[in-house]
């Protein structure tokens, strides 16, 4: 039984950051379509992953530079654990949205502390600007999830999920508000453009990314996979039902629930590269009123109108 | 054998007033700190708790110039014994290093443990009262210490205001209920009214800061010596919450004010003052430089959740806020000692001036880093089951202004978080000549670093010690297995988090198999081989400044503060004496025309 889950967890973890590195190649292809370019071929990031962790690393700024990339590798995958994928529960019975918000932190702090080991201080500006995003970003998020919570008065994702088996959370009048905010957060949360300010390449040197090199960038790149699989995933799962067809427990439901999962979060994923390609990027404390004043607003109506659907 | 306690205690602090040398202090201290540990230990029985006996009675009466003192233990005053009391003799231990000469810290820390142990015991108000005074009076001179002018005014000015309101609402309990014996006013209940509930709540909130009764905090945690500070956040703010325990749900307080409002509405705002205290207070934090002013501030923001749980009431919320206070003991009082053990080698506490200490100092460092993940509420140490269990209470009762505004709060106690990590222990390398902490002060540290892991794998046992305080409360406890938790609305399984967690930390591993590297020094790898003097020192540094953009943004909203108001209190006040002193002209006409007024007035009156 324990094996059982631990071979199943194995699997599923290997195959979202698959999934993740995938993800990475073909965006970088959608963008450079947009850019009117050829671009690289989509199994680019399995190349650069392999190539970075052969190379041999020459420098260390200490061991909580080294330790704190493993870290953020491990938490991206804890996650991924505590998030239902196409329906797979996996462990996220044995936690919930407020377990993932905070597990998602894990990955962050860890990135940051190998940041600020690593002394650079384009990478302490960079990690500051990653933790003022996060600020302003998960307060319209955590709205939206106080929303989907009292909606459906639990806050266990897999409930969540199974409660949307008839009707996907976005079909809801105020879950739509709710999802186009969710969405704006989500750019942040993956530092695309308009948000990509923490890694901006051309002012801070890609910020936090600076010092490292060799393995440690390989790792970093594996932990950029997983969270591309993680949020796209919470988002799915979230207001997309978690992609979610059928539910009859046979094989040919496990494969038709994974599939529609992979699509809706590559839809989501594209989405995203869309915006990026076509905004430039804000200034810090643009971002920070951006997401404090109106898209906190919008949350907090599509909350009030949930709470109001609720109580009535 | 409760005597003895008392006894050792007070012979032990009377003994250090004499005393020069910190060590031989400390070690005097260390074992009267123990004393009333011992008893703590031994009460563990009478709660559900396995534990050693060694014969402690439970309740002691004392009788002193004809005023007898009732002293006796209960089950939620227990559960605040073991968080104060297990702070001490590792502060103790820290402070055998920290100070060389007995400075006055020993023996009045000796009568503060003396008086919070008393406030624990305490089964009448008038003892209570005695005890509080004590509290006072001996925390005042720990303040006065420090011989700042700012934290002595600040600090005394708020006791008194504490010691009225609370002295008081001892005084209308007395003439409601005619008795000052705590088990005959819970019997009286219905006579009690909310006015003497809301000055001894509003009482016992001074002590433990919450808005907009904290101005105090910050310019004593900044100012008093360390080891003191550590107690004075971890254990003395938690005697306050005691108090407000009692008041609001032994008495029972909540249920008298649902009564008279007719709705929750009182408790509501105790909650919703608790939620702002937490997001005032984090954003206050991430912006100062001052190392202990940070520290200040999160603790009040950390202590502000304490106060939404007491706000919300229910099971769920109650287990969040008492674990909460549990866990901000514990890690409020290593950060202090962390603080104090790099100012103790290095002598600075400005975040701008500070920087690499971790490299030097990897022990402390180590402690304080679990001590900021369980502030920062990581699922790696306990501090995550209070938090979680404080959000699913908000979030069943369905409060939307509360919960997001906690949730905020907690994503902002990341960005402190790291502003303490990168500018004091990481980042540039400016401190090439000192040493690791002294041995005690590290064992000191760890040993509080210490439940913090054990409750981060076993929350039963927290929600086990809790369950007798909970139950005399009338409260109810939630279901739960030794690392399971259940809500109604979800589960929170802490061992399936530590197993998934080295499950997935396998192959992150193998991937990254770590190799011998050429250790880099800073200096190489961002000034180039440039001595930074050449571009002067603060403004070189990454940390200065940290958060400068988002302060930009916040700052002007908050510059109208409690502090200023305070300050303009004060300002008015001194105003209004000026202008009242004026009528001492020194002319005796004008003291007749005042007495022949007086004279009229009294006439008048008398007519009337």
């Amino acid at each position: 039984m324990v094996v059982e889950k631990i071979a199943v967890i194995a699997l599923y973890t290997t195959i979202a950051m698959f999934v993740g590195i995938l993800f990475m190649g073909v965006g970088r292809k959608i963008v450079a379509r947009v850019h009117n370019r050829v671009g690289p071929p989509v199994y680019q990031g399995f190349i650069d992953i392999a190539k970075l962790l052969t190379k041999k690393t020459n420098i260390s700024h200490g061991w909580i530079y080294d330790l704190a990339l493993l870290f953020s590798m491990t938490g991206i995958m804890l996650t991924i654990l505590f998030l239902p994928i196409g329906g797979v529960k996996l462990l996220s019975m044995e936690g919930d949205a407020f377990l993932v918000l905070y597990l998602l932190a894990i990955p962050a702090l860890g990135f940051a502390l190998g940041a600020g080991a690593s002394g650079n201080p384009n990478a302490a500006i960079g990690v500051m600007r990653a933790l003022v995003m996060m600020l302003s970003y998960e307060l319209p998020f955590v709205i939206t999830l106080i929303a989907l919570m009292i909606y459906y008065d639990t806050s266990s994702i897999a409930q969540i999920v199974e409660m949307q088996h008839a009707k996907w959370a976005i079909m809801i009048p105020p879950f739509v508000l709710a999802a186009a905010v969710a969405d704006m957060a989500l750019q942040g949360m993956l530092m695309e453009a308009p948000f990509d300010i923490p890694t901006a390449p051309h002012e801070i040197a890609s910020g936090p990314m600076a010092e490292f090199g060799g393995k440690h960038l390989g790792a970093l790149m594996i932990y950029k996979a997983g969270t591309i699989v993680a949020y796209t995933t919470l988002f799915v799962d979230l207001f997309l039902g978690g992609g979610v067809v059928m539910h009859d427990g046979s094989v040919l439901a496990y494969l038709a629930n994974f599939a529609v999962w992979f699509i809706l979060i590559f839809l989501v994923f594209t989405l995203s590269l869309l915006i990026n390609t076509s905004f430039p990027r804000f200034r810090i404390e643009q971002a920070f009123k951006f997401y404090w004043k109106y898209e906190a607003l919008l949350a907090f109506i599509s909350l009030i109108w949930v709470y109001l659907m609720v109580i009535s | 054998m409760l005597e003895l306690i008392f006894a050792v205690l007070l012979i032990a602090a009377f003994a250090t007033l004499f005393i020069k040398s910190g060590r031989i202090a400390a070690i005097i201290s260390l074992i009267a700190s123990a004393m009333p540990l011992i008893a703590v230990m031994d009460w563990a029985n009478d709660f559900g708790i396995k534990a050693f006996s060694f014969g402690v009675e439970n309740s002691m009466d004392f009788s002193i110039a004809g005023i007898t003192m009732h002293l006796s233990i209960t089950s939620f005053a227990w559960f605040f014994a073991v968080m104060v009391f297990s702070l001490l003799p590792p502060i103790f231990l820290f402070s055998y290093s920290f100070f060389e000469k007995n400075n006055g810290f020993f023996p009045f820390m000796l009568f503060l443990i003396t008086a919070v142990f008393g406030i624990l015991l305490a089964s009448d108000f008038l003892t209570l009262f005695f005890f509080w005074e004590l509290m006072a009076a001996s925390s005042f001179i720990l303040v006065y210490i420090s011989r700042d002018k700012k934290a002595i005014m600040s600090y005394l000015a708020f006791s008194v205001l504490s010691a009225v309101l609370i002295l008081v609402g001892i005084a209308l309990l007395y003439s409601q209920s005619g008795t000052l014996i705590f088990s005959d006013i819970v019997l009286n209940a219905d006579k009690v009214t909310v006015s003497a509930i809301i000055l001894m709540v509003a009482g016992f909130a001074v002590k433990s800061a919450l808005m907009p009764l904290h101005a105090w905090a910050p310019f004593v945690y900044s100012k008093a010596d360390e080891p003191f500070v550590a107690f004075l956040s971890g254990g003395l703010s938690k005697v306050g919450y005691y108090g407000m325990f009692f008041m609001l749900f032994a008495l029972p307080g909540a249920k008298i004010l649902h009564q008279y409002f007719n709705s929750g509405v009182a408790t509501y705002l105790l909650a919703v003052i608790g939620a702002i205290s937490a997001f005032i207070g984090t954003l206050l934090a991430f912006m100062e430089d001052d190392l202990r002013k940070l520290l200040a501030y999160s603790s009040i923001a950390q202590l502000g959740y304490i106060a939404v749980g007491f706000g919300i009431g229910s099971s769920l919320a109650m287990a969040g806020a008492l674990f909460q206070a549990f866990n901000h003991a514990f890690f409020k009082s290593v950060l202090f000692l962390a603080a104090g053990a790099v100012a103790y080698r290095t002598g600075k506490w400005k975040i701008s001036e500070l920087g690499g200490v971790g490299y030097k100092m990897p022990f402390t460092f180590m402690a304080a880093l679990f001590a900021i993940f369980a502030l920062a509420a990581i699922p790696i140490t306990s501090g995550f089951a209070a938090k979680w269990l404080l959000y699913e209470a908000a979030v069943s009762n369905k409060y939307i202004f509360i919960t997001p505004i906690m949730l905020i709060a907690g994503v902002g106690a990341f960005l402190y978080s790291f502003r303490i990590l990168y500018g004091v222990f990481l980042g540039e390398n400016r401190h090439d000549d000192i040493k690791e902490a002294p041995l005690p002060m590290i064992a000191g540290m760890f040993l509080l670093v210490l439940p913090l892991i054990i409750f981060l794998i076993f929350p039963g046992y927290m929600l086990d010690m809790m369950h007798s305080a909970l139950v005399d409360a009338g409260i109810g406890t939630i279901s739960h297995t030794n690392y399971v938790i259940r809500t109604g609305t979800a589960s929170y399984n802490t061992l399936a988090v530590v197993i998934g967690m080295m499950v997935v930390m396998i192959p992150a591993f193998l991937i990254y198999v770590l190799r011998k590297q050429k250790k880099v020094d800073f200096k190489d790898n961002f000034l180039a081989g440039e001595p930074y003097e050449f571009y002067g020192y603060i403004s070189m540094h990454a940390a200065n400044n940290f958060y400068k953009p988002i302060e930009d943004v916040i700052m002007p909203y908050l510059r109208k503060g409690a502090i200023s108001f305070y300050t303009a209190l004060y300002n008015a006040m001194g105003r209004v004496s000026d202008a009242s002193r004026k009528i001492y002209t020194g002319l005796s006409q004008d003291y007749t025309i005042y007495i022949i007024i007086f004279f009229f007035i009294i006439v008048g009156w008398l007519i009337w």
